[in-house]
């Protein structure tokens, strides 16, 4: 299980996964926005998406869970 | 996303102090002199231009960050001289150094000085995403 969290404050622009899907190791899960540029979360590793924890809108904490893979 | 966006990029602005650019006339105080503001205008102008010829069609700077001392007053006619250096490139942020001087004369008096840090954007998607969340 590999768990993807928020290396910086941020909102989430877009939310571009779905839970279940099938994701490969750089596959872009959602990408956030901070201080004005778009940055991409990408998946850590291959695998089921089997939770999202964010939604477009969000505003995520340094650390704060995203995405788990599975 | 650049061509060669490197330390050292430098570029210049000139302004004359005009009744516009006081304080007075722009809100940000009631003194007949250069405002704060007009000063970071100037420096954010210069270090725009030090970097926008490197870029790629369709991608533009914008700021995100700013630290700005301002040293001396500057009464209406002076001739304003900002210069503006690229001194640090992480990805797409850019610091730049800016120091502000008056024009045309032997006085090397600096008005003021600060840095600056803008980020590297794809101007239709930047402008795009500021509409969305808007609506």
């Amino acid at each position: 299980m590999t768990e993807v969290r928020a290396e910086m404050v941020a909102n989430v622009w877009q939310v571009v996964a779905s839970e279940g899907d099938e994701v490969a190791d750089g596959d872009t899960l959602v990408i956030l926005e901070s201080m004005k540029m778009e940055i991409p979360v990408l998946a850590e590793a291959p695998g089921t998406l089997t939770k999202l924890a964010v939604a477009e809108g969000d505003v995520v904490q340094e650390g704060d869970l995203i995405a788990v893979i599975e | 996303m650049t061509r060669a966006v490197t330390v050292g990029l430098r570029a210049t602005v000139r302004a004359g102090v005009t009744e516009a650019d006081t304080a007075a006339a722009m809100g940000s105080g009631d003194v007949p002199v250069l405002a704060t503001p007009r000063l970071l205008a100037l420096a954010e102008a210069a270090a725009y231009a030090a970097v926008a010829p490197q870029l790629a069609d369709g991608f533009t700077t914008v700021g995100t960050s700013v630290s700005l001392e301002h040293r001396r007053a500057s009464p209406l006619g002076t001739e304003v001289v900002v210069e503006a250096e690229l001194t640090e490139v992480d990805g797409s942020r850019l610091v730049f150094g800016f120091i502000a001087r008056v024009d045309g004369t032997d006085d090397d008096v600096v008005l003021g000085a600060g840095t600056v840090e803008r980020v590297v954007v794809d101007r239709a998607r930047f402008v795009a995403r500021a509409g969305a969340r808007d609506s």
